[in-house]
């Protein structure tokens, strides 16, 4: 291309980025009372971090308080967990609106107990007009088309793995499918070895499910896998720079102005995002289908309305609590909050609060419209969105068709983490005889 | 009947394509690819199940007789 054509490309995509970032400005909501909304609010203790719980502890406790806010008729309330404490909005419109506002609501804290997070995760805490950028680099590898044809091999992945469960008659969910499945898939999408499953698994489990403390074991085998992750992606990132191939690692070295330390940044997040995430929404989906009888004949009955299904799974048990924080000092929510404070915007209040929704605490499996946010809204909308979509499919109309009768095995409780949600252990059972 | 729709609010979660391919159709990185759209007849409400899916509220349906 010619020097007048790359400007011209540059302005054209300069100006793109100004609209895109008008529209990222532009407020969408304003609380739908002025009145109610005079600052009005409450420091409670609120923890969605110490586990582990009971299954769904976590889903009953965030909608106990917010009926609880509510009713007193606050939007939002403050709670006291940490040194600063952090604010938590409870009204489903204004959880909606925050996350459209990334000028106000920034990304670079995500976890409001950690204000002053070490690492920036590129894209997740990255605001705009940066973000904009990366999200452009990093979309056509999660493009849908490119996801669309994975599907054949995900979906006999998901087959192969389900039909030797099967014959066994039980299975820890979690461990035996939730951490395997979207892993292999991970792997396949990197481009990397199936050989590398079990090392990627003791790493994922290091990092998200080592008992966190402070200078304890925990902490030291989770760092300990943070460097063995970074030293792997830098091999990788080396041996693609020598020899390109069709995949993310390529496509970003291919882009203009991104350094190494970058790259390496949004490897780490997508090890995280990509290994964890559909296995716990799974597990939640599962937890959800073996406890209801009526909703899972029906799945096994009407095959057809699985996708209907997946979305109002997700809908119902969102695993993210997102956390951003304040770029200025704003009333919001009723709460006098300040540059620098932290938020917490519960996905689930907005999912299952939201006045659009009737009946929103019940799963109604074929919902439809269904407008929930488990995948995000605003800017920072899952960029693996239609990967786990594709997956979730897979992975329900598989089991179905293949276990169509599982309960959760006598005697065992599971249990939950809190932070980002996820079932440790799901044991499921069956008569294999059948 | 039309969808209008505002692609600078498109976020890509493709939603809409979900409910409706043939009306809401997607460029190459998954973001709606119209600006407007007549809705043939008989997909009317495969339409508004796209425009109501939608988390950012990006597409309104605009009945005929309105001014657009």
């Amino acid at each position: 291309m010619d020097g007048a054509l790359s400007r011209l490309a540059e302005a054209v995509c300069d100006r793109l980025l100004e609209i895109r970032l008008r529209a990222e400005r532009r407020p969408q909501l304003t609380p739908k009372d002025e009145s109610s909304a005079a600052l009005t609010y409450e420091t409670v203790e609120f923890d969605t971090y110490t586990g582990p719980k009971p299954a769904l502890y976590f889903l009953d406790y965030v909608m106990g308080v917010a009926a609880e806010q509510e009713a007193q008729g606050h939007l939002g309330f403050k709670s006291s967990l940490g040194s600063e404490g952090f604010w938590v909005v409870t009204d489903g419109a204004l959880i909606e609106e925050a996350h459209k506002r990334p000028d106000l609501f920034s990304s670079s804290s995500v976890v409001p107990l950690d204000p002053d997070p070490t690492e920036m995760l590129i894209p997740e805490m990255i605001d705009p007009p940066d973000h904009t950028k990366w999200r452009r680099i990093l979309a056509p590898a999660f493009a849908p088309s490119r996801m669309k044809a994975m599907e054949p091999k995900i979906r006999a992945l998901a087959r192969q793995l389900i039909e030797g469960i099967a014959i066994k008659g039980h299975v820890d969910f979690v461990g035996e499918f939730g951490r395997v499945f979207p892993a292999t898939i991970f792997l396949e999408f990197m481009g990397l070895p199936q050989e590398d499953l079990e090392m990627f698994n003791s790493w994922e489990t290091a990092i998200l499910h080592s008992p966190y403390q402070e200078g304890g074991e925990g902490a030291k085998a989770m760092y300990e896998a943070q460097r063995q992750v970074k030293e792997y992606f830098r091999e990788l990132i080396a041996t693609r720079r020598a020899e390109p191939k069709e995949d993310l690692v390529t496509l970003v070295l291919q882009a203009q102005g991104v350094d190494e330390d970058d790259l390496l940044s949004v490897c780490a997040l997508l090890f995280q995002a990509g290994l964890d995430t559909v296995g716990a929404q799974l597990a939640y989906a599962m937890l959800h289908l073996a406890t209801h009888d009526n909703d899972r004949r029906r799945l096994v009955a009407e095959p057809e309305i699985t996708p209907l299904a997946v979305e109002e799974l997700l809908r119902a048990y969102p695993i993210i609590l997102n956390g951003r924080k304040l770029t200025r000092d704003a009333e919001f929510a009723g709460c006098p909050m300040k540059t620098g404070d932290t938020v917490l915007l519960p996905i689930v209040l907005a999912n299952r609060k939201h006045d659009e929704f009737n009946r929103g605490d019940e799963v109604v499996l074929d919902r439809s419209p269904n407008r929930h946010f488990s995948f995000g809204v605003g800017p920072h909308r899952c960029l693996g969105a239609h990967l786990a979509r594709i997956e979730m499919n897979a992975a329900l109309e598989e089991w179905h068709r293949i276990i169509p009768e599982y309960h959760v095995e006598a005697d065992h409780q599971p249990v939950e983490h809190g932070s980002m949600l996820g079932l440790d252990v799901l044991k499921l059972t069956w008569d294999s005889s059948v | 009947v039309r969808v209008v729709v505002d692609r600078e609010a498109c976020h890509g979660h493709a939603r809409c394509n979900a409910a409706s391919p043939e009306i809401y159709e997607l460029d190459d990185v998954g973001y709606v690819a119209i600006r407007t759209a007549d809705v043939p007849a008989g997909l009317e409400d495969q339409a508004r199940r796209g425009a109501l899916d939608c988390p950012e509220r990006a597409i309104s349906i605009v009945s005929d007789d309105e001014p657009g």
